[in-house]
């Protein structure tokens, strides 16, 4: 399934956009933070999502569903933000 | 001084007469400053038989107790009128630099009266006050007239308005610091009508904090707060504020295309991200703030200047169906030069758009034609052509050509860039809004989108309206005070409590300040229950009621507003029709409206 990055991430994974694999979202964000010790500390605080950083899941933010548990299919679309702020 | 300078300017723009008046202390332990301040002043001096743009109108300009103390972010002014787009109250507020430099005048407000014969600037320094022909200044533009009249970034400072303003533009904004703004409702139309080009300040006395001790220890404590909150020390500063462009857009509440869709094909062009990747020059902060959240560009055609902020480069974007950063960012640019507001320029452009598509407007308008907007925004600041008609704002162009229903605005004020469909609070926040549909008045995309402080579903509705009040009460306090309401994603009003306290040397809580905010907010709206406002004007746009979305996140929703609204009404302590009731006046300390109260 493809993940997409925003803000500062995308220059921590080096592309704004992955396909990713995974049974969870949990699964997914970690076969993406592999090898990537920058973006897995940029998205994760220990085992759970660091602060401010939102998750959606097809446009609803995942603390919603499971969160990090939260069952996927191949046809979801995730979309990972750091800390934004504006408006 | 001690937060407060004691003194209010009052100038007379017909007789040009200058008087100084005392700031009664009760009134400013009440509403403190800013936006609360003016429009406790605007309650007395501008009643329901006053027309916006007549002499008997009037401008206030206030600072609050911590302007120019040197408390992050403590540069931010305010401007209160009675706006000539909508016929409500008006608030609008600005940083940069010019608030901080008026108040070190020695003065808390400056009411503006009357009409000048001729076009007057207003210049105020410790030499004096005086009014002073700007004939030479009547048709300059913005950037012009600041540089003209000597703008130099700590010491001397103007605040003027362009042609739109000059030209009774109902969308013109007032500028300051030459791209500033005190943008929404049509203050820099009022400005005009008065024949005031301008006023410059050069301030030399100190906002000295009462308890210099304590306030040394706030500053070090707020300081310590932005640096360790992300949002403040790194989102901002890297991407400024239009790095919610994607996330808005990713859950479905982007308007686009005059709000038909919620979401833009081509907002990754047009956000925070690729704005810092192709166009960012530099950051700049205003007086005073660690934050640095201004973006100072260069297109590719080497045009240079601030912006655009997030709800521009919607208006300007997603609004109108445009995808192209630099056409974007130059219109923004050309807005600022002319004085005028973007969110309402390219809400109404957008209109325009789709009157066009529609064939309800003989143009050739249409959506994504980038390369007509420096021609519309011009005509617009001039009156010329449909310029004329876009310079009366969204709904009164849109009932010209005979379909009120297009006009994306809540008491005839163009809405920001939320659509109400994939946000319900946002819906409620826009429906409710003294000033009319707005953002900055309780912007539910902290708790909706950001989770800030902690998530709400945005699809719900019940439990909705007290998070609204209390977010919109929080906006008018810090409004009040004047800070700027990004700090407020760090620092909690506690925090602004105790500076205000260390300031002004007097006890200020958390609970006081909260109770400010109400106070502001229900005054607000019994001026415009005086002026005839009556229930049926808070509510949204026909589209957002009863038209669903079609597509994505946010597919198959429309706006609840009824629901909401009577809670809401509860929760306000205002009766079913959303009239305050007489005890609540009392608690809030209003009993000199209670002619308006149930």
């Amino acid at each position: 399934m493809k993940i997409k990055l925003y803000g500062g991430l995308r220059q921590k994974a080096g592309v704004a956009e992955r396909e990713v694999s995974g049974a969870t979202l949990r699964e997914v964000l970690e076969e993406m933070c592999a090898e990537n010790t920058a973006l897995r500390t940029a998205i994760f605080a220990a085992d759970v999502l660091a602060p401010h950083v939102r998750v959606m899941i097809n446009g609803r933010d995942s603390e919603l569903a499971d969160g990090l548990e939260t069952h996927l299919s191949p046809a979801d679309q995730i979309a990972v933000f750091p800390p934004i702020a504006g408006g | 001084m001690r937060g407060w300078a004691g003194n209010i300017l009052d100038i007379n723009l017909t007789d040009g007469a200058i008087d100084v008046l005392p700031l009664d202390h009760e009134m400013a332990r009440l509403f403190l400053g800013g936006r609360g301040l003016g429009a406790r002043l605007l309650w007395d001096l501008v009643g329901p038989e006053v027309e916006p743009l007549s002499p008997e109108n009037v401008l206030i300009f206030t600072t609050g107790p911590i302007t120019a103390s040197a408390s992050q972010t403590s540069n931010r002014f305010n401007v209160s009128t009675k706006s000539p787009l909508t016929d409500t109250i008006l608030h609008a507020n600005s940083g940069g630099w010019w608030g901080m430099q008026f108040k070190r005048t020695g003065y808390d407000a400056l009411i503006v009266r009357g009409r000048a014969e001729k076009p007057t600037l207003i210049e105020i320094t410790a030499e004096g006050v005086s009014l002073q022909d700007a004939t030479h200044l009547w048709g300059k533009t913005v950037f012009e007239t600041t540089e003209a009249l000597g703008q130099d970034r700590n010491k001397r400072n103007v605040l003027c308005i362009g042609p739109a303003g000059e030209n009774l533009v109902r969308i013109a904004a007032i500028m300051n610091d030459k791209e500033r703004s005190l943008a929404r409702g049509g203050a820099g139309a009022v400005m005009g009508s008065k024949n005031l080009k301008a006023i410059v300040v050069e301030g030399t006395q100190k906002n000295q904090p009462a308890d210099k001790e304590q306030f040394k220890f706030m500053l070090y404590e707020t300081g310590k707060l932005l640096k360790a909150s992300p949002l403040t020390s790194q989102a901002l500063p890297e991407f400024g504020t239009a790095v919610v462009m994607n996330v808005v857009n990713e859950i479905g509440a982007l308007p686009t295309r005059n709000f038909q869709q919620s979401q833009f094909e081509g907002a990754d062009q047009i956000s925070g991200e690729t704005i810092t990747d192709t166009i960012l020059e530099t950051n700049q902060a205003c007086w005073a703030c660690p934050i640095t959240c201004t973006r100072i560009t260069k297109t590719s055609s080497g045009k240079e200047g601030e912006g655009p902020e997030f709800e521009s480069a919607w208006a300007f974007g997603a609004q109108c169906g445009i995808d192209d950063l630099d056409a974007i960012t130059e219109a923004n640019y050309l807005c600022n030069d002319l004085g005028l507001d973007t969110i309402s320029m390219g809400n109404t452009i957008g209109c325009a758009m789709e009157l066009a598509e529609k064939r309800l407007l003989h143009s050739d308008l249409r959506f994504g034609r980038a390369d007509l907007l420096p021609g519309l925004i011009s005509d617009t600041a001039y009156r010329q052509g449909l310029g004329n008609d876009l310079a009366e704002g969204s709904f009164r162009m849109a009932a010209k050509y005979g379909a009120p229903e297009l006009s994306m605005t809540v008491k005839k004020l163009e809405m920001p860039a939320y659509d109400p469909r994939g946000m319900q609070g946002q819906g409620l926040v826009y429906a409710t809004g003294n000033r009319g549909a707005c953002h900055e008045t309780g912007n539910m995309l902290g708790p909706e989108v950001l989770a800030l402080p902690r998530l709400i579903d945005r699809f719900a509705t019940q439990g909705k309206a007290g998070i609204v009040s209390v977010h919109q009460n929080s906006a008018a306090v810090i409004d009040s005070l004047v800070y700027c309401k990004f700090a407020n994603m760090a620092v909690a009003e506690e925090f602004f409590a105790r500076t205000l306290t260390a300031v002004t040397g007097e006890t200020f809580t958390a609970d006081d300040l909260m109770m400010v905010g109400e106070r502001v907010w229900t005054l607000e709206r019994l001026y415009n229950l005086r002026e005839g406002f009556t229930k049926a004007d808070d509510t949204l746009p026909d589209r957002l009621l009863n038209e669903p979305v079609a597509e994505g996140p946010s597919k198959g929703f429309t706006a609840q507003i009824p629901p909401m609204l009577e809670e809401y009404y509860a929760f306000r302590g205002w009766d079913k029709n959303g009239v305050p009731r007489e005890k609540k006046l009392k608690e809030l300390s209003l009993q000199f409206a209670i002619e308006v109260a149930e």
